[in-house]
């Protein structure tokens, strides 16, 4: 008993047995709440519901309808085209504010410019998403401006309930997701490169487009990562101000496995978007590797 | 034979001054840098020397005075737009770029075909002998090949001054040792203006044409490394370029520029004009002497001219090729440092041995 005791213990002690005693606890969340309902989701997708109950045999029914069935066709390509927009969208915005920041705040001022941009976040999500109802709204404050201005006779309807709403939306609420990898792949770019550059004979343009951009492009990459991956599957944007016409993948898996009372057939469906997500991921890696990697 | 007249000046700084806020960085730097000539600023940090370089290159604006550039006032002139290249200190080699990429940089704007960018580039790596290193990732290199590449990426485009920041400070000492020769021998080939920033005053000594010592915004002194050497006009110069004995001395009399110094333990001696570069007045001063001019006289040995004084040794440093002695002089309120080159069949003097000692008045110079 002892013996066994002292064997543990000494085992705990030794360089793996440390790192094991350190990673246990995130191991086994990540096993309970990740792994686990993931694999249930995955298994769940090959069975198939009958009415009240769920045909346990292994089929890919599902697979076979989801990818025939138009309308979840289009509501995958919907979902990536609204994520895309929504990723170029950010980067887009991003990257000026992440440049501003690394290039032209005081280094003594850049934390509080940082945390300055984390304010949105001390409101919940949902809150946000139901102001931005409130300022696209057809009697909103962009309409009343405006009109009021008098640049637009009656209210615009298409700014909100459809997809450039959800863009809007999405692309304000993952902003300091994107501009904090971009201003850090700034921040890490050597200034007498820049100066190089300018000695060399280039203008300050050229010398962004030549050496500050593609320096800064694993910055700009992990960004684009961070916001598209999750966006895909964001489910609240498009439900509060989507409209018909936002309506993306997640609302349908939503609606088969709590309305429609699908289960597997949602399963099917989230393993295909993530499937999707995935592939786009890493293709989008492997391009950048090759894009910026060194050169011959 | 040399040509008396120096070449015409390349770039000529009038009274140039920088304030960074309250901080006087530069104060009223004037001097004319000489074509195709290796010059150096020389001067602790902080001195400015860097900032200078910078002001020469485009990237700091100057608060008032002139810099000429060939001809040309430079006023508002950006950094692309000057004829100066600048090695840097980091070498600031682009990380995404090749080696060949890295030099062939700034020929974008050039006329030049691909096929003469091609065998340019491929000169200037020659040049820097790193003929097949084209293709290699600029990330993989070691220092001494990072400053190689910084160097073909400036000298490829011909600019009319090279500027060096501290180029040599990343290196190990043997690599520094090979590359200050290497430049020197770049410098001759390719006849362009080097200036060159050091605060390693060997350095500056081997390398330099002239060197201008500054320090707190100032030039100090601006001569050939001889004469910084041997002439030093100030203490803090004779103090910052290598080592220098002082010995308390009383001017006596002065005529003609000459004077007639009581040097403390030493005795009398007569110094000429170029010897008191401060000017000599009558009374209390200090003279400096460089410990190779100071010699420890061993049996047999008498001293030329009859100079001669008697000290103890207190220190003994061995060096190998070299010993230096801390010695003592009778009358002498400090120590001065004796260097004596090893000799075979000459021993080494033990601490606390009597030192019969010669000295030179030609090589005193006198400091108020």
């Amino acid at each position: 008993m002892g013996e066994s005791h002292s064997g543990l213990r000494r085992a705990l002690r030794s360089e793996a047995g440390k790192g094991l005693t350190i990673v246990s606890p995130p191991l086994v969340y990540s096993l309970l709440l990740l792994a686990a309902p993931l694999a249930t989701i995955v298994l769940l997708s090959f069975w198939t519901q009958q009415f009240l109950t769920i045909d346990r045999t292994f089929t890919f029914a599902n697979y076979e309808e989801a990818l025939s069935d138009p309308l979840y066709r289009e509501l995958m390509f919907r979902s990536l085209r609204i994520s895309g927009m929504v990723t170029l969208v950010t980067v887009v915005t991003a990257f000026p504010i992440a440049y501003f920041i690394s290039f032209r705040v005081a280094p003594n001022r850049k934390s509080l410019w940082l945390f300055l941009i984390t304010i949105p976040f001390w409101t919940s999500y949902l809150i946000r998403v139901f102001l931005w109802r409130v300022i696209l709204a057809y009697d909103g404050p962009v309409n009343g401006t405006l009109l009021g201005l008098g640049i637009i006779d009656e209210p615009l309807g298409f700014i909100l309930y459809n997809a450039n709403a959800v863009v809007v939306t999405l692309a304000h609420a993952f902003a300091p997701f994107a501009i904090l990898p971009i201003f850090v792949s700034l921040e890490r770019i050597d200034r007498s490169l820049l100066e190089a550059a300018r000695d060399l004979g280039e203008s300050h343009a050229m010398t962004f487009f030549r050496v500050t951009l593609p320096l800064a492009m694993p910055g700009v990459l992990a960004a684009a990562l961070i916001v598209f991956i999750p966006t895909v599957g964001d489910y609240v944007t498009p439900r509060l101000v989507g409209g018909s016409g936002g309506t993306m993948i997640a609302n349908m898996i939503y609606a088969q496995i709590f309305d429609l009372n699908n289960r597997p057939m949602g399963a099917t469906l989230a393993v295909l978007a993530m499937g999707t997500v995935a592939v786009i991921s890493i293709g989008l890696i492997l391009l950048t590797r090759l894009w910026t990697g060194p050169k011959r | 034979m040399k040509d008396t007249t120096p070449p015409p000046a390349i770039i000529t700084l009038d009274d140039v001054h920088k304030y960074y806020g309250d901080y006087h960085a530069l104060r009223g730097i004037s001097a004319e840098i000489r074509q195709g000539e290796f010059f150096s600023l020389l001067g602790p940090s902080g001195c400015g020397k860097t900032t200078l370089l910078r002001a020469i290159a485009g990237f700091e604006d100057i608060s008032s005075g002139h810099i000429q550039l060939n001809g040309r006032n430079m006023e508002g002139v950006p950094p692309n737009k000057r004829p100066t290249n600048m090695v840097f200190q980091s070498y600031a080699i682009f990380p995404h770029l090749s080696v060949a990429q890295n030099v062939a940089f700034g020929l974008r704007r050039t006329s030049m075909s691909g096929d003469e960018k091609k065998r340019a580039v491929a000169e200037a790596l020659e040049m820097v002998g790193l003929k097949d290193y084209g293709r290699r990732a600029a990330h993989a290199l070691s220092g001494g090949q990072r400053q190689r590449v910084a160097l073909a990426r400036a000298l490829i485009l011909k600019p009319k001054v090279l500027l060096l920041d501290e180029p040599l400070s990343a290196l190990d000492k043997k690599m520094r040792e090979q590359m200050q020769v290497e430049l020197i021998k770049l410098q001759r080939e390719v006849g362009i203006t080097f200036i060159l920033v050091t605060h390693d005053q060997e350095e500056a000594l081997v390398m330099s044409d002239r060197i201008a010592v500054m320090f707190e915004g100032e030039i100090a002194q601006l001569d050939d490394p001889e004469l910084l050497y041997r002439r030093p006009n100030s203490r803090r110069v004779a103090e910052f370029i290598g080592m220098m004995n002082f010995l308390p001395a009383d001017v006596i009399s002065v005529s003609d520029g000459r004077a007639e110094v009581e040097v403390a333990g030493l005795g009398r001696a007569e110094l000429d004009a170029a010897q008191c570069p401060g000017g000599a007045i009558v009374g209390a001063a200090r003279i400096g002497l460089r410990p190779e001019s100071l010699t420890i006289l061993f049996e047999g040995q008498s001293p030329e001219g009859g100079r001669s004084a008697e000290g103890v040794v207190e220190e003994v440093v061995y060096y190998g090729d070299m010993t230096y002695y801390d010695v003592l002089i009778d009358g002498a309120p400090n120590k001065v440092s004796v260097s004596m080159r090893n000799m075979p069949g000459r021993r080494v003097l033990e601490r606390g041995a009597p030192a019969h000692l010669a000295w030179d008045p030609r090589a005193m110079v006198l400091f108020s």
